[in-house]
């Protein structure tokens, strides 16, 4: 069973679809896509005892609005670009009620979770939208968005009580592993990653991070395509290196010092541009 | 060989030093050995030129650096010395692309001399990157490696038969892309519908990692 939830009324800078991904398919060149800040859209659908995978809408800062089709449960998490609902709790809806999001203030992406979930399609398993690979179309003004009319399928959080936000203006130093070419890399380079500030570019999206600070790897060459996880800070002949994101290729050819800790990486995906991150080893 | 840690969940095996037909040889002995004894916990693998990825569940990734050189122990022992004969799947191709003048110029080649040169061999598919179900496939005649443009182009169609570097290639889906675009197939590397209903996901894609193609020119009627 389902049922009409929202409309979406405008998709601002970007709204798509998105859950838990699928993983398992990078051998045909399918990257595993996904929240990019899963820890917001598991905890959107936790508020509301939804499946941890049921799918999210994923906004992009400002501009999106979207009205409710009837009285509904939601939860809105991630970016807080200053809606008409309060976030990181459970929220009823009345009928023709609008949710906006008119100026972003803090953070990158906005997840709304319906009760139920999204009924959204699915490739290969997963709701989650990759439109450079033509899986899935990001949402457009006049799509009817219907959710699953059932029962919470584990304990929802509707008494009130909020999670704990995360101040995206203060991530912590993230985690970082060594990549495989990370011995191709001098001292002063690993030192650099590691202890200098590096600024998230603007030219950042779902496929990688552009990372500012010093140049790295000077003398290391362009290897025979590998490959390539999410999360891997790779350095190109420029010096400044990209962080692989959700919908990044899964293979490349340059050489990779690092790799995001997974559990750290929806920090990072939360970074605007302009703003600092610091690593921190963690191994 | 050697096994290099890729995080918390994953090891990079590195399995030739550089491109070519050992390496290929050894990259196809490396997939059958896992596809008939997967390691224990392992998510999936995923080839490059001369590396193999090994990622493992999270809960059970505690073995992955002895799981990693135990396969390249048991490659060690068994690399076969020739290819081997898998089924070659066949790709018609009308070559009228865009760029096969300017190719064939920059080569003092004529374009039916490109043509002749890029349908001759039997292609290995050496990985599938870049986008869904897209075929780096080799080994491409020397003289018709050519380094992709300097500028891409923004949108190449799905079926353009193209080369960029030391690879030949069919676009899998509409996209933007940097490699010279020679000829079209109607043969789809990526069915974007079948992706919806799948049982496999493998049946969504026209090749996989191991397979081989063969190109054969037809006129513009029946492709």
């Amino acid at each position: 069973m389902n049922a009409d939830a929202l409309v979406v009324v405008r998709p601002g800078l970007g709204a798509t679809f998105q859950d838990d991904g699928r993983p398992g398919l990078a051998r045909f060149g399918v990257p595993p896509g996904g929240a990019m800040d899963a820890h917001a859209s598991a905890c959107a659908n936790r508020l509301l005892g939804n499946r941890p995978d049921a799918a999210v809408i994923e906004v992009l800062l400002q501009g999106a609005r979207f009205e409710a089709c009837r009285e509904i449960a939601i939860a809105v998490t991630g970016a807080d670009a200053q809606g008409n609902v309060p976030l990181w709790r459970r929220h009823v809806v009345g009928a023709g009620t609008s949710i906006e999001f008119p100026a972003s203030r803090d953070g990158l992406w906005i997840y709304i979770a319906v009760e139920g979930g999204f009924d959204a399609p699915r490739y290969f398993g997963s709701a989650s939208v990759y439109p450079r690979g033509r899986i899935g179309r990001p949402l457009t003004a006049g799509d009817v968005l219907k959710h699953i009319v059932s029962g919470p399928t584990s304990p929802r959080i509707d008494d009130g009580s909020t999670i704990q936000p995360r101040d995206y203006s203060h991530p912590p130093a993230i985690r970082i592993w060594r990549g495989p070419q990370w011995h191709l890399f001098e001292p002063a380079d690993h030192h650099a990653l590691l202890q200098q500030d590096w600024a998230v570019s603007p030219s950042s999206d779902r496929v990688g991070y552009r990372l500012d600070g010093p140049q790295l790897g000077a003398r290391v060459a362009p290897i025979p395509s590998q490959p390539v996880l999410i999360g891997s800070i790779q350095i190109p002949p420029s010096g400044q290196p990209i962080v692989t994101m959700r919908d990044g290729p899964t293979v490349g050819g340059y050489p990779t010092i690092g790799l995001v800790d997974p559990e750290d990486l929806s920090w990072l995906a939360q970074c605007r541009p302009g703003m600092t991150v610091r690593f921190q080893s963690a191994e | 060989m050697t096994v290099s840690p890729y995080g918390p969940h994953a090891v990079l095996l590195r399995f030739a030093d550089e491109p070519g037909e050992d390496a290929l040889r050894r990259r196809l002995a490396l997939i059958a050995d896992i596809e008939r004894h997967p390691p224990p916990g392992l998510i999936e693998y995923v080839p490059g030129f001369v590396t193999l990825l090994l990622r493992f569940d999270p809960s059970q990734s505690h073995q992955i650096a002895r799981a990693g050189g135990e396969i390249l122990e048991r490659l060690a022992s068994a690399v076969p010395k020739h290819l081997p004969d898998g089924p070659i799947k066949t790709i018609p191709v009308v070559y009228d692309g865009e760029d096969l003048t300017t190719l064939a110029d920059a080569k003092a080649l004529s374009p039916p001399d490109v043509v002749r040169l890029h349908s001759a061999p039997i292609y290995h598919v050496q990985l599938i990157g870049f986008s869904p179900g897209f075929p780096y496939l080799g080994e491409l005649d020397p003289i018709l490696h050519t380094p992709r443009r300097a500028t891409p182009r923004v949108r190449v169609a799905a079926g353009s038969v193209a080369i960029g570097g030391e690879h030949t290639g069919i676009y899998s889906v509409d996209s933007p892309g940097g490699w010279h675009i020679i000829g079209r197939t109607h043969v789809r590397m990526f069915d974007e519908a079948c992706a919806a209903t799948a049982a496999a996901p493998a049946d969504a894609f026209f090749l996989r990692p191991g397979d081989r193609v063969r190109f054969v020119p037809v006129e513009a009627t029946k492709a």
